[in-house]
């Protein structure tokens, strides 16, 4: 991409990675909007126990009667929830933003080891996302940028899950 | 000597590990060319390796591929 007559540098803009900090003011100008907005927090994961559930219901398992739903489940209305519009607005956005940047690919499965740790890591993940109440969305950044002690808490614990995280992946992968 | 590390379809941060161990076994002047097609080793290969004292140049061979150039000093 060439620089454009008015002195903005597309290139820096849309193609290379923006920095950290950038991308740190960003969000939290973002997160703060949408809580003046919305009133709510930001999350992610919290809605994704629904979605699960709603599948089970639909193959004809009762998980309505599941104390995690009690009866949640049969007012659950896609959109009505504030996080599944976000999530899916996260979606749209990587999407422009790769179009923009002129680096949209689809990727290619490159061994059955990835399908395998994607299975059991994207398990792993949902479980403790629920336990937790919370992703490092929900949890760790909104319970920081609320001033609450849970997300200081999340932030010890992430961290020393990423530690065993990243030694089972050198173990494996490499 | 040249040598090719094929990283397409890895995510972070499995192409800087490999790399990492990849320029280890090469020599001064070596060249070490990896194919990456996830836009956060763009930001983390190159910038590690310049931070080492490489010198790095960055191909962009496609849409949403690119070829990261070591040249181990």
């Amino acid at each position: 991409m060439e620089k454009s007559k008015k002195g903005i540098d597309l290139d820096s803009l849309l193609k290379k990675e923006w920095s950290y900090t950038t991308g740190a003011v960003l969000i939290a100008l973002l997160a703060t909007v949408l809580v003046l907005v919305v009133g709510k927090s930001w999350g992610v994961t919290g809605v994704f126990p629904f979605w699960g559930g709603v599948i089970l219901e639909k193959i004809g398992v009762n998980a309505d009667s599941w104390s995690i739903f009690n009866g949640k489940l049969s007012k659950f209305v896609f959109f009505k929830k504030f996080a599944n519009i976000t999530n899916v607005g996260i979606i749209i956005g990587a999407f422009i933003a790769s179009l923009l940047a002129a680096s949209f690919k689809i990727k290619m499965i490159k061994s059955f080891r990835q399908v395998v740790a994607a299975v059991i890591g994207g398990t792993l993940m949902g479980i403790g996302a629920t336990l937790a109440m919370g992703c490092n969305i929900g949890g760790l950044f909104s319970g920081i940028s609320a001033l609450s002690l849970h997300g200081w808490v999340y932030l010890v614990f992430i961290f020393l899950g990423a530690i065993v995280g990243s030694s089972i992946l050198k173990k494996w992968f490499m | 000597m040249e040598k090719i590390l094929d990283c397409l379809g890895e995510a972070c941060p499995i192409p800087l590990v490999k790399a990492q161990k990849a320029l280890e076994e090469m020599a001064t002047g070596d060249i070490l060319i990896v194919g990456i097609d996830h836009s956060c080793a763009m930001k983390n290969l190159p910038d590690w390796a310049r931070e080492a004292g490489h010198n790095v140049e960055i191909d962009e061979i496609g849409e949403g591929e690119w070829d990261v150039v070591i040249e181990k000093s």
